[in-house]
């Protein structure tokens, strides 16, 4: 689905110039479950960016879905964002004027999509995150943990068939951070592509494939043969998910 | 993203910051309400002068002794070249003229028995109640004579009776005007000012003893009144011919109605214009201030801008989301400044009721368009910088 | 805080926010510049008023045939009555003591003809005083003489452009033209002079006013001018006026005297009160920069929430803050109408050198007035955001959250 070949970005920072990311080539096939690692500087979100169409590379080649990217117009780029793409970002970036189901529809009303098919699709992702009651809260009266599962709910409503996750847990506590990956892995195995960009290594672990990246190189690739710790979670259905995200903690040292 | 999503989103964008939103809005309709009322007056204005001279109707030819070349003003003074009365009796005859008024006027003492006035008199034709609209209070204007045996008749306006005859009624009485008898037949019923001229404070008496009064051997001008029939271009033109074959050259001018109109219009146009331009600054600062809140929010919105890009929202999107912010707020900003001029009007209206304003629908219309317009322009420069934010550089913003 | 300070402090604020100051200062420098220009304007059509009435240097009355009675109206302008003012009327006012010198005029149009080419002008028959009264000169040949005052001479002075449509550049001094049904010979051409209170006189011709008397066939004067002295009591000589020509006349005063000066002060008032109506209009567009001044305001007082929350924490009072917040606007102010001023003088002298007969001319009070308002305006409303500012509590404030 994804081929990077020999992506190349500089950024100009203060007079002189940073190398981002040098000659950087990658494949990721349709399902796939990636982390991507590294210090900081290293050129992780600029990757996850990259592939996310919000930037272009200054040399390389860039094939989504066998489509060559570089050719085409913004508005173009921007269209298969809408519709292939969804983003989770650190500082959620949630609107504060919008309640949250108004926040959780705008993707649609960005692609001019009629109002009835929109409130099906909303309900059915709030409820799919167990967000169902909190639906008209406005984002200053939701929790942490709640405002990321807005913001995923957010970016599936529009079906996408690749998930970008930059620091997900960043700004979240260690519990709702575990409710968030679930909420993740588990749309990861109803057949949607995850990259999660992260340097918390417990995170990064949890994926089935890890990327290394030093100075704006992939250092290391590796698969690991088995699903990670969480095994068990695949197998937990959607009413488990919303179980796990009431206040109780859930034990997630379950003996396997 | 359709219609009613975006204006959704335009309201509430405006409405999360309502203070601000509030007082772009007043700064701005200050400025479209200036604009609107200086135009209204200077529209008032020009329509109560333009029916001041429209009230005698529309087809009047005015002829004068002498050439364009003497600023017009020569039918004031001495003339080697005369517009006699047997000039105007000629033209009377002429088809399709209704009625023609010679017209011979100075200032001369008006003695009633004691009591004396200086005032305007006018040697004019028994035509001219008619022509200019003159009400007869008391007995009756002056008579249709041959121009050339005029009577010692006059017709008094109505200051003239007040003062020289307070309560009596002067018809069938004689009054001395200059060193003659007059026999006053009629008084005029009070008719006000026209352009400076206070037309009550006048007596009227045949245009042959005005001549005869103020030794004059011309006439001062002659009002050609015409039917419809005829177009003011062909009418002149006969006019024209006649009185050349009379007097062997073109020693006169022509005056049209047309001409005097387009003449006073274009002058007062540029009043209006001037009123207009006069607002048009508070309104350009006004633009000024939409502009500044928008570049303002822009830059507090950066990180929406990034979201709205990322989520699949394109430049023209996000383009056209700010121009809605702006053309809203010229709209309503255009609203409430015609709503506080139609305030203002009305004041005007009940305190100074004489002060000629005219706020017609083709003004509001014009208003409201123009607010939109400058709105959009207005916003044009920061809805461009929302939309040149690449999203990475939007986001990375926060 | 010290004003160097404050001004430091001030400069990295408005560095900081370019965009907004720039427009903002846009926004008043437009207001002011527009009072200043404007009623530039206004001051410089009154002064072109004053400068065309005193080019005639001299005081001067003007006595007219006929009179009005009603109060507020106009002089008689019909220049007809049953009783002509005549020649030695105007003789007999000229003994007047005060009165330096006596213009007769009398006034018609006439075709005036040279060879082929001929066109109708305004001609006035007057004596040499005229022409001292006017303060006209000859560019060519010479004026009326004494002569002029009795004598029926066949003479005549041209207007520049009369002499240029008959003549065109060949040399009309001493020529024989036919003005009327007589012949005169050409003595003199009036010197180029532009308009002087509505009569251009280089569209004009002028003859002796007995020979005026027997063109027109009328011995009636259509104006008389008279010339006092500037140290003569205007009132005093304008009732002798009256009084002489009742005796001349029967006991009618059937004329209206008309004093220069009082025409003068008529015009300047009505100018002047033009100019502030124009000076008031011009200062609502200082009003909408107020309003735009103290929505900036708030939303900087808002968006500095942290900002004032520290200062008060390390110690600035309530009125430190307010003092701040008001001297930024003021200091935003005194550098819009700085730039407003500049613009506004730079734009008169460009006028002024490009059209030196155009009227720009700025009224003293024109720049204190703008800044007034200005500074007025900004004050008033900068006073509530400073005081919302004042008002944060430090705590809150610099955790960020609202009151």
């Amino acid at each position: 689905m994804i081929k990077l070949e020999t992506i190349n970005k500089t950024y100009q920072v203060g007079g002189s110039p940073l190398r981002a990311l040098c000659d950087v080539s990658l494949q990721i096939e349709p399902g796939e479950y990636l982390s991507v690692m590294g210090p900081s500087g290293s050129g992780k979100s600029t990757l996850l960016n990259m592939i996310g169409l919000l930037d272009r590379p200054d040399s390389g080649r860039y094939w989504f879905d066998q489509v060559a990217t570089e050719a085409l117009s913004e508005e173009r780029r921007a269209q298969l964002r809408g519709e292939n793409i969804g983003f989770i970002f650190q500082s959620f970036h949630l609107i504060n004027r919008l309640t949250a189901f108004e926040n959780v529809e705008l993707p649609m009303i960005l692609a001019g999509q009629p109002v009835k098919q929109r409130r099906s699709a909303v309900a059915d992702v709030m409820a799919m995150v167990g967000l169902s009651d909190r639906a008209s809260h406005k984002p200053n009266q939701l929790s942490g943990g709640q405002l990321q599962r807005v913001a995923i709910a957010r970016a599936i409503v529009m079906r996408p068939r690749l998930l970008l996750a930059d620091e997900p847990t960043g700004n979240l506590d260690s519990h709702s951070g575990g409710e968030v990956i679930d909420v993740l892995e588990k749309l990861n195995e109803d057949g949607i592509t995850l990259i999660t960009v992260t340097h918390d290594q417990q995170l990064g672990d949890r994926a089935r494939r890890h990327i290394r990246m030093v100075d704006g190189m992939i250092d290391s690739d590796h698969s690991s043969p088995i699903k990670g710790p969480n095994r068990k979670s695949a197998e937990i259905n959607s009413s488990e998910i919303k179980s796990a995200a009431t206040e109780d903690k859930k034990s997630d040292d379950a003996t396997i | 993203m359709n219609f009613r999503d975006s204006s959704t989103w335009v309201f509430r964008a405006l409405w999360m910051q309502r203070t601000r939103t509030l007082l772009t809005i007043i700064g701005f309709s200050i400025g479209i309400a200036a604009m609107v009322v200086l135009s209204a007056l200077g529209e008032g204005l020009r329509v109560f002068v333009l029916n001041e001279f429209t009230q005698f109707g529309s087809h009047i030819i005015a002829v004068n002794p002498g050439k364009t070349e003497t600023f017009g003003i020569g039918g004031l003074l001495n003339t080697t070249r005369p517009l006699s009365l047997s000039d105007a009796t000629a033209i009377s005859q002429m088809p399709n003229v209704e009625e023609v008024v010679p017209l011979v006027m100075g200032n001369a003492k008006v003695k009633y028995n004691q009591r004396a006035r200086y005032t305007d008199v006018a040697g004019v034709g028994g035509a001219a109640d008619k022509a200019w609209k003159l009400e007869i209070a008391q007995g009756r204007f002056l008579p249709t004579d041959d121009l050339q045996r005029a009577r010692p008749l006059v017709v008094l306006g109505s200051k003239v009776k007040e003062e020289l005859f307070a309560g009596i009624n002067p018809v069938g009485r004689f009054v001395r005007i200059g060193s003659e008898r007059y026999r006053v037949i009629g008084v005029v019923a009070p008719k006000g000012e026209f352009l400076g001229t206070d037309l009550d404070d006048m007596v009227f008496i045949p245009a042959g003893k005005g001549m005869q009064l103020f030794n004059r051997q011309s006439l001062m001008e002659i009002d050609i009144f015409f039917n419809p029939r005829s177009t003011s271009e062909a009418m002149a033109d006969r006019i024209s011919r006649l009185l050349i074959e009379r007097h062997g050259f073109e020693d006169f001018t022509l005056t049209t109605q047309d001409q005097v109109l387009v003449t006073m219009d274009n002058i007062l146009s540029i009043l209006t214009f001037a009123g207009a331009g006069l607002g048009a600054i508070s309104l350009l600062v006004g633009a000024v201030g939409i502009t500044t809140i928008l570049m303002i929010t822009v830059t507090e919105r950066t990180a929406e801008v990034g979201l709205l890009r990322a989520l699949g929202g394109t430049t023209q999107t996000v383009r056209m989301l700010f121009l809605g912010e702006a053309l809203v707020l010229g709209l309503i900003g255009g609203i409430c400044g015609v709503l506080l001029v139609a305030f203002l009007l009305l004041l005007i209206y009940l305190f100074v009721p004489a002060l000629p304003v005219a706020l017609s629908p083709t003004i509001v219309v014009g208003a409201l368009g123009i607010s939109m317009l400058i709105g959009l322009l207005a916003g044009s420069q920061p809805a461009a910088s929302a939309a040149k934010m690449t999203p990475i550089d939007a986001l990375r913003a926060e | 805080m010290r004003l160097f300070d404050q001004l430091v402090f001030n400069r990295q604020l408005f560095m900081r926010h370019r965009v907004r100051t720039v427009l903002l200062l846009l926004a008043v420098s437009i207001g002011v510049a527009s009072v200043i220009l404007l009623t530039s304007l206004g001051e410089g059509a009154r002064g072109y008023v004053d400068r065309e009435f005193s080019a005639l240097g001299n005081r001067i009355l003007i006595v007219l045939p006929g009179r009005k009675e009603t109060t507020g109206g106009g002089p008689p302008i019909y220049g007809a009555s049953p009783r002509d003012l005549t020649l030695e009327d105007a003789n007999a006012l000229g003994r007047i003591p005060g009165v330096l010198a006596v213009a007769p005029i009398i006034a018609g149009t006439t075709t005036i003809a040279h060879s082929s080419r001929s066109r109708e002008v305004i001609t006035l028959g007057s004596t040499d005083a005229f022409f001292a009264v006017r303060q006209l000169n000859v560019g060519v040949g010479s004026l009326l003489s004494a002569r002029a005052r009795s004598e029926p001479l066949a003479v005549c002075v041209l207007g520049v452009k009369v002499k240029r449509e008959l003549f065109g550049s060949r040399r009309a001094l001493g020529q024989w033209v036919r003005v009327g049904d007589r012949r005169m010979r050409v003595i003199g051409v009036l010197e180029e002079r532009g308009e002087s209170l509505g009569l251009d006189m280089r569209d004009m011709l002028v003859i002796p006013v007995r020979t005026a008397e027997q063109l027109f066939d009328s011995p009636g004067l259509f104006r008389i001018l008279l010339d006092i002295a500037p140290s003569a009591d205007s009132d005093k000589i304008q009732e002798q006026t009256l009084r002489v020509i009742r005796k001349r006349h029967d006991g009618e005063e059937d004329v209206t005297v008309i004093s220069q000066d009082s025409m003068l002060a008529a015009f300047d008032n009505i100018l002047a009160t033009l100019t502030m109506a124009i000076a008031a209009i011009s200062s609502i567009s200082l009003l909408v920069a107020g309003i735009l001044i103290m929505n900036i305001s708030l939303i900087s007082v808002s968006q500095r929430r942290k900002e004032i929350g520290l200062l008060k924490a390390i110690g600035a009072s309530s009125r430190h803050i307010k003092q701040l917040f008001i001297g930024e606007s003021l200091l935003l102010i005194s550098m819009g109408s700085a730039l407003g001023i500049s613009f506004a003088f730079a734009l008169i002298f460009v006028f002024a050198g490009l059209w030196p007969s155009f009227p720009l001319q700025p009224p003293t009070w024109a720049v204190p007035a703008a800044l007034l308002v200005a500074f007025g305006t900004g004050l008033v409303f900068s006073i509530m955001p400073a005081k919302r500012a004042a008002a944060l509590d430090p705590v809150l404030a610099l955790r960020g959250l609202q009151q």
